[in-house]
């Protein structure tokens, strides 16, 4: 058994697959195999329409920059309502039927619960593999599973600590390098003022803890041979549930204003929250608080110093261009989903139109965030923090086909942390039972690692 | 025959056919992802077990009776009263209040929830401004606030469209009746408990039993509050979380199960208050 590598039992696996897909086509629906093989490329001269199902705004304004240059690969973008707010029902219901387009924006924590209803196309088989060096390499672990890339990174979310100085001063600290000096400075802030916080902690967006958990160097789920092994209870997610518990129960962080919630966007601007650690994509936000402008500037996030294997920053949030298993040509959405996500031209129209999170390419973050901007100082924050934070990850995190229904889960137990009914600690140890059953109910085998 | 047959067979018996068979149906997956062979066959009652067992859903069943008890009640009262005036000799302008009173079933119940959100959001609703001003605080979205929120909605879009039920019957009384009870010497409010009450009482029945079946069924209030209302959650009444397991979950054996769940339980209430009331008029 030691003989055998993880990696070449995947294999097997997958060419299992390719065996048992014409015996499986029936059924209930969302279960068909993924389609195996390739599908070539379209003839010369013949002219391809593709249609790109996202929720990013004025998205057909980058399309139509491609179409100039490509009058045989025409990109109609369709708007759709973001993630679970109803455009994942409507790819789901797509898939289920057969139909849909030919790429969705899927987040990057979705495509393992799309693959799991056969609805992505393999896009290692039609070149990505070339590519895949052209982007942050924590994204392509993200989006690999049993050896091949099952979607193209479209944007990411490298977290930093965004903070106003002037109230970190007022105590005598600067932004905290560590979390343990998190936990002093918001000791010191509250201490001072017990109208102000260092940070809010919103206990209902689990996605935040994950992070936090994923930079201490957690790893909750991880495929071995045929089946999931979850590890939630591990030292790592421990202690950063303790800390998080601690800083709760001595209330020196705001879990009533969740960050960017209208409450919290007030607080931002009467000066009573000194900083927030999120990702990239924050920076657009808190602009919209309003006489905040040139008070915040952007630090790397606090490192888990007392955490061996732990790491510089975290992502929150990202997503693909993912093509779907219904597409007619999946080269020329390749190609389009690469020109997009990787060329200067692309990322900058990105960026410019659509306002997409971090870039994903690694060697470059657009012309936009080369410079210094007005509202953080004239710092030039995207290649002092951000560019940096983005090669400080946790390569080893992968995320689960059941992503959705364990944030949730855990939400909801989170919320008892609040009425001092449970701990952050004794919440993530019941779930992680619970994980396991709802694996199950998948029809996917899974235990708790030992 | 043969038209209707086909009809009926394909637009309703296969349909429930197919979903009661998805209910005992359930995946089973090798590999990772299912990439090494999906299939789908006999599950016994795992998908009912999974949904009774899921707390939420059960909550979720408890919520909605608590809601029929409360608002279906209020809505009939109302809907009683306001038809008992409309057809009372004194009523003016009759035709134009029914027609005011039944406008807002006209509206489809997401566009009233929309409008009615604007009355509840802090900040957009003059309502919520105005109580604020004088030192009330109150909250519309809350966690113990919201059902009522709906049940207002609920109230607002079907109370005229009950009436309306009544007022046919109260239209089939013959004036005869009306004149002997005058003769009798009745007034107006013997009228109504003596004469009018007991007389549409199949008209309310029928109300009753059409609200309890709705009440079970509340999905698109809910659903449209859920975006203002974090006290709603994807499972809040039995047909969210069907809708919850089938389309956030692809779970459709359990979302079939749910499903059938929620027929029974309208079905069983239904006939156990048809039977409640049958068992009453023969004493």
């Amino acid at each position: 058994m030691t003989s055998i590598s993880r990696r070449s039992l995947l294999r097997g696996g997958a060419l299992g697959a390719a065996g048992l897909a014409g015996l499986a086509g029936c059924g209930t629906v969302g279960t068909a195999p993924a389609a195996t093989g390739t599908i070539p490329p379209k003839a010369a001269g013949e002219v391809v329409r593709l249609e790109y199902w996202a929720w990013l705004k004025d998205l057909q304004q980058v399309c139509d920059i491609w179409n100039a240059q490509r009058p045989d690969i025409q990109v109609e973008a369709v708007w759709i309502p973001g993630g679970n707010d109803g455009g994942y029902q409507k790819l789901f219901a797509a898939i289920a039927a057969g139909s849909g387009p030919d790429l969705a924006q899927v987040e990057m924590r979705n495509v393992p619960s799309f693959l799991l209803q056969s609805g992505l196309v393999d896009v290692s088989r039609y070149g990505f593999g070339e590519v895949s060096d052209s982007y942050d390499r924590a994204l392509v672990e993200q989006v690999t599973f049993l050896d091949s890339a099952w979607a193209v990174p479209q944007d990411s979310g490298p977290m930093a600590t965004f903070y106003r100085p002037d109230l970190l001063e007022e105590v005598g600290a600067g932004p905290p390098s560590t979390w343990a000096e998190w936990l002093e400075t918001a000791r010191a802030v509250h201490e001072a003022d017990p109208n102000r916080w260092l940070e809010s902690f919103a206990v209902g967006d689990t996605s935040v803890f994950l992070a936090f958990a994923a930079q201490a160097g957690a790893v909750w789920f991880t495929p071995e041979d045929d089946r999931w092994l979850v590890r939630m209870t591990d030292d790592a997610t421990t202690a950063v549930a303790r800390h998080f518990d601690t800083a709760i129960s001595e209330g020196v962080v705001n879990t009533a204003l969740a960050p960017y919630s209208p409450g919290w966007f007030a607080a931002v601007g009467d000066g009573r929250i000194a900083a927030l650690t999120s990702g990239s994509w924050g920076d657009a936000l808190l602009q919209g608080a309003t006489g905040a402008s040139g008070l915040w500037r952007v630090a790397p996030m606090p490192v888990w110093s007392d955490i061996p294997g732990s790491f510089g920053s975290s992502y929150l949030g990202g997503s693909t261009a993912a093509l779907m298993a219904g597409s007619e040509h999946p080269h020329e959405a390749l190609e389009f989903a690469t020109w997009m996500t990787t060329s200067r031209e692309g990322i900058d129209a990105m960026i410019q139109y659509s306002g997409i999170g971090w870039s994903p390419a690694t060697d470059y973050i657009g012309s936009a965030r080369e410079e210094g901007s007005e509202f953080f100082g004239g710092q030039a924050y995207g290649a002092e923090v951000f560019a940096p934070a983005a090669q400080e990850q946790n390569l080893e995190w992968t995320w689960p086909p059941v992503a959705q229904q364990v944030m949730d889960g855990l939400g909801d137990r989170f919320l008892g942390v609040l009425s001092g009914t449970t701990t952050m600690v004794d919440a993530v140890a019941a779930m992680e039972r619970e994980v396991v059953e709802i694996f199950r109910e998948k029809g996917l085998s899974a235990e708790v690692a030992s | 025959m043969a038209p209707f047959l086909v009809l009926f067979v394909v637009a309703f018996l296969l349909p429930i056919v197919y979903a009661v068979g998805q209910s005992f149906t359930r995946v089973q997956r090798s590999g990772l992802f299912g990439e090494a062979g999906t299939t789908s066959g006999f599950g016994g009652l795992a998908n009912y077990r999974q949904a009774l067992e899921g707390t939420a859903f059960v909550e979720s069943v408890g919520r909605v009776l608590l809601f029929g008890v409360v608002q279906v009640t209020v809505m009939i009262v109302l809907a009683t009263v306001l038809a008992l005036l409309l057809e009372s000799a004194s009523a003016k302008w009759p035709g134009a209040f029914r027609t005011i009173y039944f406008l807002p079933y006209g509206i489809p119940g997401v566009v009233a929830t929309i409008l009615w959100s604007f009355l509840y959001v802090p900040g957009l609703s003059p309502v919520v401004d105005v109580a604020g001003a004088v030192g009330l605080d109150v909250d519309f979205l809350g966690p113990s606030t919201v059902l009522w929120s709906i049940a207002n909605i609920v109230t607002w879009a079907y109370a005229g469209y009950n009436m309306l039920i009544i007022v046919a019957q109260l239209k089939s009384i013959p004036g005869e009746l009306y004149e002997a009870a005058r003769v009798d010497g009745a007034g107006p409010m013997r009228i109504a408990w003596s004469l009018q009450l007991p007389l549409i009482r199949p008209a309310l029945l029928l109300a009753i039993v059409f609200s309890i079946i709705g009440t079970l069924q509340l999905f698109a209030e809910p659903q449209v509050l859920q975006s203002v209302s974090t006290a709603i959650t994807n499972e809040y009444t039995p047909n969210l979380a069907a809708y919850n397991s089938a389309f956030n979950n692809n779970d459709y054996g359990v979302a079939a199960a749910q499903s059938v769940l929620i027929a029974l339980a309208a079905f069983v209430l239904s006939g156990l208050f048809l039977a409640l009331t049958a068992r009453k008029d023969r004493s």
